[in-house]
């Protein structure tokens, strides 16, 4: 009887502890749902984080047009519609959220000094900050933030009283990670450029032309060390020995080139130990045939051993990927944690997983912007376990 | 008679293990001579030593001479891949590439070079119906050779094999992964190259042996206990080893 019941306690000890297990992931997952589902859209993607603030005046031989009609806080004499926003940083303001196309608003040139009187137009989500407008008798007015107070009001004031719209200050929306999606897409492609082949032509001859030796032995126990090394302590190997590279040609601090370099060494162990797993798969029956008519040991490994294992370095390249976008250690030194929002490869910049540590980091956390990069992280690294999946296991497959 | 190898007191060793003692014998052209023998007695590694694929292994040396064209294969100047273009090879399992049935064959010729369109078509064509395969797969050259049954897999091989036009074919036990009617087509194909080629083949079914083979040789633990024609060594085996091979005493 004891016996038994010992048996059920132990079985159900491990229910609960993967209990646990799964309904922390699920937590999480939860969370950044909850706080940054929200921010989930196209624009997120494709503006600026750093929020720019423009002053401009309307066209003045700008010819007025009917509106036409929109719900909301919607001025029809001018074509804007306005709403109270809450910003990440818990300030109340009031934003746009439709502009008409024959508005004057979208007609507006910069008075921004040097800017050099560039056209310019509101977007939808920019921030109203004051603005002057011809009142019924003609006179210039100035409506400050507080006199706006909300955006029925605005609304109002506009269609009432204003005559004329002479010039607005603003302020774009800004929270975008348009600058570290670029950034992550350089890192991924210049990283990957560099480790794929280097590290595919090591495993090649790891695998292939080194014979059975203690040196050999060493290589290899080495390069298993090295993917198990703290990514921090490439980041500053990056910093101390990389930096000398990129400033040559003509980095002049810590640049996406030296976190791209940084993150090539780390990958070469990754790319090394899943091409040689893919070799050893491989059958040797494929590689004596190619001998026996004659082949060469390199036209052998290039025409037959690479394209069969092509599968298996696939799936290399598909975690090197995962691992560039969820780096954030070795790049803090690197490409630095300084937000940039039009980065190239010589300037600073942050990736995606940095810019969660930059914001996070700063003054006031942003809690919901992080959550929603968390989110567009964890959904790529879903996505890309999903295809490798796939692909080892068609790669297995393909050899029975 | 002509002779295709002379092999002259051929030791081999895996590290300190000695796999091959002092084997000497006559391999004639244009006819089949099979070897024989249990699990583990040599048969095959010597076999790999006729177009040096054991150079592959490491910890392999070997002594002795294999002459062939009046040429030592294992002396310095010998071209291996040279050698591999003359000596072709069928291995137990059939191991076709995994690209289409056209680009198999075409591997060989490709790899010395040949690019001619219109040469290769004939090589991949001719060779296909040399191994009685064309009308099979004629209509799905350029599909994956990994769809083939294992017979016409095996097939396959044989005529990769012979698209280099060697002058000699091993053949490692081509037959002991195959059903016995796939089995048989490929002892008749055997048969038939048996007048362009010379072929040695390496099998554990002593009947297979008497079938197809001109002559045998009989192996035991690393030594040629016998080698004859066939018909002699079938019927009136001299040693008494080879005849309770044969008559299935043991192995």
């Amino acid at each position: 009887m004891k016996r038994k019941y010992k048996d059920i306690l132990l079985k159900d000890m491990t229910y609960i502890a993967s209990f646990i297990g799964t309904f922390i992931l699920f937590l999480i997952v939860m969370y950044l749902v909850i706080k940054g589902a929200g921010l989930i859209k196209i624009h997120l993607l494709t503006s600026n984080y750093n929020a720019e603030t423009e002053n401009a005046a309307v066209i003045e031989d700008y010819v007025y047009h009917d509106m036409t009609d929109h719900d909301g806080n919607y001025s029809k004499k001018w074509g804007i519609a306005f709403e109270d926003v809450t910003t990440s940083h818990k300030e109340e303001v009031i934003s746009v959220s439709y502009i008409d196309e024959n508005s004057p608003f979208n007609h507006l040139y910069s008075t921004v000094a040097g800017k050099n009187n560039q056209s310019v137009s509101i977007e939808e989500g920019s921030i109203v900050k004051n603005m002057y407008y011809l009142d019924d008798s003609g006179n210039k007015t100035f409506l400050s933030e507080t006199m706006m107070k909300d955006a029925a009001n605005l609304a109002s004031i506009l269609d009432e009283k204003a005559t004329g719209i002479i010039s607005i200050n603003y302020q774009s929306m800004g929270g975008g990670i348009k600058g570290s999606l670029i950034v992550t897409m350089y890192l991924i492609v210049i990283s990957l450029l560099i480790s794929l082949p280097i590290g595919v032509s090591a495993a090649i001859y790891l695998h292939e032309y080194a014979k059975k030796s203690r040196l050999n032995s060493l290589i290899r126990q080495g390069i298993d060390t090295l993917t198990g090394v703290p990514s921090i302590i490439y980041g500053l190997m990056g910093v101390t020995v990389l930096f000398p590279i990129t400033k040559l040609v003509g980095a002049k601090s810590t640049s996406v080139l030296l976190g791209a370099l940084t993150m090539a060494v780390i990958l070469l162990p990754t790319i090394i130990s899943s091409t040689t797993e893919a070799l050893i798969v491989v059958p040797q029956g494929l590689r004596d045939a190619s001998l026996s008519l004659g082949a060469t040991k390199s036209q052998t490994i290039f025409k037959v051993v690479l394209p069969s294992a092509i599968n298996g370095i696939l799936t290399g390249v598909l975690l090197s990927i995962g691992r560039v976008i969820g780096e954030s250690a070795a790049l803090v030194y690197t490409t630095s944690t300084v937000i940039n929002d039009a980065p190239t490869i010589l300037s600073q910049g942050t990736s995606l997983s940095l810019m969660i540590w930059s914001i996070m980091s700063s003054e006031q956390p942003n809690y919901e912007l992080a959550s929603a990069i968390s989110l567009i992280i964890l959904m790529v690294v879903f996505m890309i376990n999903g295809v490798v999946k796939l692909v080892s296991k068609r790669f297995v497959k393909s050899f029975e | 008679m002509d002779t295709c190898f002379n092999i002259k007191d051929l030791d081999l060793y895996y590290g300190d293990k000695q796999a091959l003692k002092k084997i000497s014998m006559d391999i004639y052209k244009n006819k089949v001579t099979a070897f024989i023998g249990p699990s583990g007695c040599g048969k095959s590694t010597f076999l790999r030593c006729l177009n040096r694929m054991n150079d592959l292994i490491e910890g392999c040396r070997i002594d002795g001479t294999i002459m062939n064209e009046g040429h030592d294969i294992y002396s310095k100047n010998q071209d291996i891949v040279d050698l591999r273009t003359r000596v072709g090879m069928v291995f137990q399992k059939p191991n076709p590439f995994p690209m289409s049935i056209y680009d198999n064959i075409a591997y060989g010729p490709r790899c010395q070079g040949l690019k001619d369109k219109k040469k290769l078509d004939e090589i991949v064509i001719t060779s296909l119906k040399q191994v009685a395969l064309y009308d099979e797969v004629a209509s799905r050259l350029h599909e994956s050779a990994m769809g083939l049954s294992g017979g016409q897999q095996q097939r396959l091989c044989i005529a990769r094999c012979i698209a280099m036009s060697p002058d000699v074919i091993l053949m490692d036990e081509p037959t002991s992964a195959l059903d016995p009617i796939s089995t048989s087509k490929i002892e008749d194909l055997i048969m038939e190259l048996k007048k362009d080629y010379t072929i040695i083949i390496v099998t554990h079914n002593m009947q297979q042996a008497a079938r197809i083979s001109d002559y045998t040789a009989f192996f035991l633990l690393g030594e040629v206990i016998e080698m004859t024609d066939t018909d002699t060594m079938f019927s009136n085996p001299k040693d008494k080893r080879t005849e309770n091979y044969i008559t299935g005493r043991f192995g």
